[in-house]
């Protein structure tokens, strides 16, 4: 019997690694729409033994709690002063696709509309496997191609660098979708879920059990209600991430933030140099997607 | 509505132009390309944020998740009396890292949304599912017809109280049993008397002529005079119960113990992970049943067929603590898994171990640290508590303690009376060739021994506990263990030295991959002797207990409801419980007549045996089941080969009444006689306990947090919404039970609605353990909120006087103190006591296990091995499994992150959204060798499946058949197939009721299931391989062949 087993060294464990990853990475995402490659090294023989008295990983506290008071400091400041960010640290994230389900929880989002994905890429030859989970919301660019090629100027990038719909001056042509070269927005078809299922019987919950179908979403601080037969907005719109507008301005940080397991993903204002996405996007491991096309995107991954 | 209308709506209610010909046009013309008409509008102005009502605290209920056993604390948000967001609850460390302190205000808590996985969050989707059953269901044809009427709960509950011919409407002329008829023993004195004297009978002491002369008036009773031993009819009741929890778990047995008499009162834990459970309990001797690597501190972690990132106890609490552990440089781990799970695409090594051979791997890791000395010697030879004590050690073990040694296996622990050097209360050790007598907690003296010892005392071979694990670790060459395991040496190398690179900051974490096997116990076993080797329990970065709960159920000095203590009238149940599960086959009448081999296994170390409730019921061994009551549970789909209690359940012959309580109806609920809605865990009580992974106290409380979708009924004059608590305050008050209604919990405290229960339990809670420690009251604003925030609910479900009369009156504000936060949480500070766990085990671990090695397997008469072995997998005789032959591939499953039980199939947000249907996951050198391609539809067969299909009973047969999806990242002769997919009921299918066509729902039916694909028992034909130990349902030890299916 072949006789397996890999040990797995991570990519910052190579020397002179970091750029080779990223362009790597850069390349292999403008290829795949999202996958990423993944430089494999040997990893060392054990360390010594243990230090006993190491600091406690989590004396300093709560990475979300450190995030609600940046953004208590954000938010006292004008808007136009402010300047949002996300950090992705894909050494972190898990695969696990809470931020895609919270999302969609939030955002109260149809079948076929989707903010969030998660990406998920599997690199090598048995058994030297890896695997890497790429989140891909909106990228807030700070020239998105998708603004200037809306028609009735519904959509336009905010100065606090969210890239913003309006919903009511949407005409649904979808020219932005073809434009946005990470794929980030999509058309609501105006469909549900449980549209029509076990209706008529007293026996079933049928339409009672709606509820969460037809209860407002609260994107842009305003109340989009969807309901069977009904053609308002936001269906028949272009949808999107919008960084959670309407919970940033009522004092919580993004629905994907505040459930990202893995602890992978920050949020907060980058014009803040107290903040910790400040700090993050200085990392060595560093980058964002398709940088090649000039887009600037406001949501930076380490690598 | 027009699109005129529409937009003409549209522009009154938001005031401004909309461009009201260009929306309606593209709506209409849909993606039809618009004319660059260049109405490039300026920017509209800036608006800022309406009103955020979910923000709001008195739109925030805290409750406890159920979309898996990790039981998240949940903060609910509610919009317009509906159910609107779940997220984390920030108060709880499951959700939030360090935690809120305890005190903070409601309204900054609000503020902070804590982590919740991706199916907790769609679990508004579970509440909310359109095929939610609202009324009772009675069936109008045969057992699985898909025919049924709704019918009163009044008139439910009179037909099964009553039994009698209950479908004659049917043409079907057959007594069907009620409860009445089984609550055939009601005399308390009279059922302790035959208790006592029915052991007497099975001990030998009393003959069946002197018993049946003593106990005339109550022979009939029994189950079979004959047979005095098997207990009273009333046994006849069995209580099946998938993920039932605390709670209600506790409720169940008040009912079919405490207060009807039966011994039958099951949960599901054999089909999840019961033998890593048994394996931790019998090492450390009952102390405990769960133990974890402490994430927080570890530097390495061996995650043993499990993780941290998917499914296990549970992603949710335990992912970041990797994660930030492994990106701050803390950390490493290695995975065990045969397939590349999420964990082990991120783990520093990965090994794809051959399944069923864990147990191997481990004795060869142990035999690599022996070989190279790097083992904590220091701790090992410590033999009792004061020994550890001295060296700071808060545990200890009996690898020192010499074993009798019959035929080359340790049979029992040597006495010191034996060896002639002390009293038969104590045991032996061996230091410097001297023979020194032990008592193992003896906290004065302390006794260290030799490790390696093998030597005659007396008349007996003996060894070190430690010396027979080093012999069997040494019966096989690191290059047989490759072999055997498919792992390479220099890995098991690597791993090996890593685990014992950091002291005691490093752990072996195991769930169930290596458990769920024929011989889990023993490779669990195995598996926890890694730690036990580096002396980790209850170190920081070791391997934890946990912070536990306060005791909801009392029996603690602070406690004000002592539950055990309250029953008016306890029955004294006897005879076996149907599964013979906590017996000794040895200890019965049956082994007197029959001896070896039994006719089924008995099970004398484990218990929840899930997969054999059914078949021992319908077959009647050790006895006839009568009513069979499944609850929240679905072994025709969830159990290994569970397709067959098909035709048992369908005949009313074998299961003479069945019903069931379901929120859906389900996989095996469908060929119930009756079926009872059930609330979701949205709608009701409960109080769960947590993992050790949190190391800080921690208490949940589920509660109704949603409008109930289920019909109300009235119970007693009290209305309630239909559910569990609503059948079983009708049946008992019914039947005149002790323990309900009236002075149920003694003179003047009643028990007539739920929260009589579950609100005593949170009493307890809030008042905590010790006197002194209660939690403070709630402000008036603090109940100002507590009623605002469940404004939404009716009055059956939330009736604030009700609620204040089921405790006492100084307790209600510490109460809704504990409600308004979803449970009590100990502060972040508390998990640690310097280089220790703050709450530690502080117990002896058995490396000889001198209690297994005591017992025999019912069926082969042979003694089980009394330490961690290898011997392969093997059927219920012992015998050891064929091979694969024409099955060339083995089986294995896993959870996705997203899903994982049966009932997350209607959660629209993971699997329409995300993942649509499962897959049989191959290797791409396999499916290059089967030409197989990716996508492709594949049959599964197996020696038990061969033609990969199942017989519903109902006209339909399911076909075993999902796409292959080829990856690198698995192990070549290996397939995986997720759990959760592949329904055949669970609202995929039509159903009738009252004459109308419900139509099922194709989604709900897509992927596949894999359990009927595997291995039934060849020994005993109707139930999957089970490990005779601990139990656990074989899922990992299933030869198959992936047939090509024409698309």
């Amino acid at each position: 019997m072949e006789q397996a087993g890999a040990s797995l060294g991570k990519p910052r464990d190579t020397k002179g690694g970091r750029a080779t990853r990223r362009e790597l990475f850069a390349r292999a995402l403008a290829a795949a729409g999202g996958l990423s490659a993944l430089a494999l090294t040997r990893e060392g023989l054990a360390k010594e033994p243990a230090i006993l008295d190491r600091p406690d990983d989590w004396a300093p506290g709560n990475a979300l709690e450190r995030m609600r008071r940046d953004l208590e400091r954000a938010l006292a400041k004008p808007m136009e002063k402010r300047k949002w960010v996300m950090v992705i640290d894909l050494e972190k994230c898990i695969g696990c696709k809470a931020c895609t389900v919270s999302c969609v929880a939030e955002n109260n989002l149809p079948p076929g509309v989707v903010y969030r994905p998660v990406v998920e890429e599997e690199r090598g030859e048995f058994p030297h496997v890896r695997k890497r989970f790429i989140p891909r919301p909106c990228m807030h660019c700070d020239n998105p191609p998708c603004t200037p090629v809306c028609p009735v100027g519904a959509t336009w990038k905010r100065p606090d660098g969210i890239v913003a719909v309006d919903y009511d001056a949407c005409i649904g042509c979808r020219y932005c979708l073809s434009a946005c070269p990470y794929n980030a927005r999509t058309a609501d078809f105006g469909e549900f879920y449980t549209e029509g299922l076990a209706e008529g019987s007293e026996a079933f919950a049928g339409p009672r059990a709606s509820g969460y179908e037809t209860r407002p979403s609260f994107e842009y601080g305003k109340e989009w209600r969807r309901t069977p037969g009904s053609h308002a907005s936001p269906m028949g719109n272009a949808r999107k991430c919008q960084f959670c507008l309407h919970r940033i301005e009522n004092h919580l940080l993004p629905a994907c933030v505040t459930t990202c397991l893995g602890g992978a993903t920050y949020f907060g204002d980058f014009n803040d140099p107290e903040s910790l996405v400040h700090e993050l996007v200085g990392s060595s491991r560093m980058m964002r997607l398709k940088e090649e096309l000039g887009t600037e995107p406001s949501v930076f991954y380490l690598a | 509505m027009t699109t005129q209308n529409q937009a003409n709506a549209a522009t009154a209610q938001h005031g401004f132009d909309r461009r009201t010909f260009l929306k309606s046009a593209a709506f209409v013309g849909g993606a039809a390309a618009l004319p660059g008409c260049g109405i490039l509008g300026s920017e509209p102005e800036y608006r800022k944020a309406g009103e955020y009502v979910l923000a709001k605290p008195e739109h925030v209920l805290y409750t406890t998740c159920l979309q898996c056993h990790v039981d998240c604390q949940v903060k609910a948000k509610v919009w317009d009396g509906a159910l609107a967001k779940l997220t984390g609850n920030p108060y709880s460390p499951q959700n939030y890292l360090p935690h809120l302190p305890y005190e903070t205000p409601l309204s900054e808590a609000v503020k902070a949304d804590g982590k919740l996985c991706a199916k907790g969050q769609a679990g508004i989707q579970t509440y909310s599912d359109p095929y939610r059953l609202r009324r009772v269901l009675k069936r109008a044809g045969p057992r699985g017809s898909g025919r049924w009427k709704s019918i009163s709960f009044d008139a439910f509950v009179d037909e099964v109280v009553k039994g009698g011919k209950l479908f004659a409407e049917l043409g079907d002329d057959r007594h069907y049993p009620g409860f009445e008829e089984l609550y055939a023993l009601r005399d308390r004195a009279v059922a302790k008397a035959l208790a006592e004297d029915a052991k007497k009978f099975a001990k030998g002491e009393l003959t069946l002529e002197e018993f049946k002369k003593k106990h005339a008036a109550h022979l009939d009773a029994l189950i079979d005079p004959e047979h005095p031993d098997l207990g009273p009819k009333n046994n006849g009741f069995v209580f099946d119960a998938g993920r039932i929890e605390h709670g209600r778990k506790e409720l169940m047995k008040w009912f079919t113990h405490s207060s009807f008499g039966s011994q039958n009162a099951f949960e599901h834990t054999t089909i999840c992970e019961q033998s890593h459970h048994i394996a931790y309990s019998e090492i450390t001797h009952h102390k405990t049943h769960h133990l974890k690597p402490d994430l927080q501190h570890a530097e390495f972690v061996i995650f043993w067929g499990t993780g941290a990132f998917t499914a296990n106890f549970g992603l949710t609490p335990m992912a970041e603590k990797v994660t930030c552990g492994k990106v701050s440089g803390r950390m490493k781990t290695a995975v065990v898994d045969p397939r590349l799970s999420n964990d082990a695409g991120k783990a520093d090594w990965w090994l794809p171990v051959r399944p069923g051979t864990d147990g191997a791997l481990a004795l060869w890791m142990i035999r690599w640290m022996l070989e190279n000395e790097r083992y904590d010697a220091r701790y090992l030879e410590n033999a009792n508590k004061a020994a550890a004590k001295a060296d700071g050690e808060p545990t200890w073990t009996n690898a020192t303690h010499l074993v009798k040694v019959v035929d080359g296996e340790g049979r029992a622990l040597l006495t010191a009376a034996e060896a002639g050097v002390g009293t038969a209360e104590q045991l032996v050790v061996s230091r410097g060739g001297k023979l020194v007598a032990v008592d193992p907690h003896d906290e004065e003296t302390p006794v260290e021994g030799d490790l390696l010892v093998r030597t005659k005392v007396a008349d007996f071979e003996v060894k070190s506990a430690f010396q027979l694990l080093r012999d069997e670790a040494f019966s096989r060459t690191a290059e047989e263990y490759a072999e055997l395991t498919g792992i390479s040496p220099r890995i098991v190398a690597e791993v090996a030295r890593e685990l014992t690179s950091h002291g005691k900051r490093a752990g072996v974490e195991l769930y169930r991959g290596p458990v769920q096997h024929t011989d889990g116990f023993y490779a669990g076993a195995a598996v926890i002797t890694l730690n036990l080797l580096i002396g980790n329990p209850d170190w920081k970065g070791g391997l934890a207990k946990g912070g536990g709960h306060w005791h909801e159920f009392g029996g603690k000095p602070g406690n004000r409801y002592h539950f055990k203590k309250m029953h008016p009238a306890k029955f004294q149940c006897f005879g076996p419980r149907i599964t013979r599960e906590k017996a000794r086959y040895e200890d019965f009448s049956l082994f007197r007549e029959q001896g070896y081999p039994a006719k089924r296994p008995w099970y004398p170390f484990s218990g929840n045996v899930y997969q054999e409730i059914v078949p021992s019921f319908a077959q009647g061994y050790p006895y006839p089941g009568k009513i069979l009551f499944l609850h929240k549970g679905t072994p025709a789909l969830a159990t290994p080969a569970g397709h067959k209690i098909i035709d048992m359940l369908r005949d009313p012959e074998r299961v003479p009444l069945f019903i069931a309580c379901d929120v859906v109806i389900g996989e095996t609920s469908m060929y119930a006689d009756y079926i009872l809605p059930d609330l979701t865990y949205l709608e009701r009580w409960g109080t769960p306990h947590v993992t050790p992974d949190v190391v800080t106290t921690t208490s949940k409380v589920r509660q109704p947090v949603a409008v109930p979708l289920t019909e109300e009924v009235t119970v007693d004059g009290e209305a309630m919404p239909l559910s569990l608590e609503a059948f079983i305050l009708a049946l008992a008050k019914k039947l005149g039970l002790p323990g309900f209604g009236k002075d149920a919990f003694g003179a003047g405290e009643h028990f007539h609605r739920p929260e009589d229960w579950f609100l005593r339990a949170v009493a307890n809670i809030a008042l905590g353990d010790k006197p002194g420690d209660a939690v403070p009251d709630a402000s008036d604003e603090e109940l100002a909120l507590f009623r605002k925030a469940r404004a939404h609910l009716p009055k059956s479900v939330f009736d604030e006087e009700k609620w204040k009369r089921a405790v006492a009156p100084d307790l209600w504000k510490k109460v809704v103190y504990v409600l308004n936060r979803g449970g009590r949480f100990a502060p972040h500070e508390t998990g640690y006591d310097g280089k220790y766990m703050k709450k530690r085990l502080g117990a002896m671990f058995h490396l000889f296990l001198e209690d297994v090695a005591a017992q025999n397997n019912s069926i082969s008469g042979k003694p089980f091995p009394g330490l961690p072995v290898y011997r392969g997998q093997f059927d219920a005789s012992g015998k050891p499994l064929d091979a694969g032959g024409e099955y060339p591939l083995q089986l294995i499953t896993y959870k996705e992150a997203f899903g994982g039980h049966s009932r997350t199939i209607g959660n629209y947000w993971t699997n329409h959204a995300l993942q649509p249907e499962n897959a049989v996951v191959i290797s791409r050198r396999d499916a290059a060798k089967l030409g197989i391609e990716d996508g492709q539809p594949v049959r599964l067969v197996s020696p038990s499946n061969p033609e990969g299909k199942v017989d519903l009973g109902d006209g339909r047969v399911l076909d075993l058949v999902g796409r292959a999806r080829v990856v690198e990242g698995m192990r070549p002769g290996v397939v995986a197939v997720s759990w959760h997919y592949g329904h055949w009921a669970y609202g995929s299918n039509d159903v009738v009721v009252d004459g109308q066509t419900i139509p099922g729902e194709r989604r709900r039916a897509a992927g596949l299931c894999p359990n009927p694909a595997m291995m039934v028992d060849p020994v005993l034909g109707d139930v999957c391989l089970t490990d005779p130990v601990g139990a656990s349902a074989s899922f990992y030890d299933t030869p198959v062949a992936l047939k090509p299916v024409s698309a």
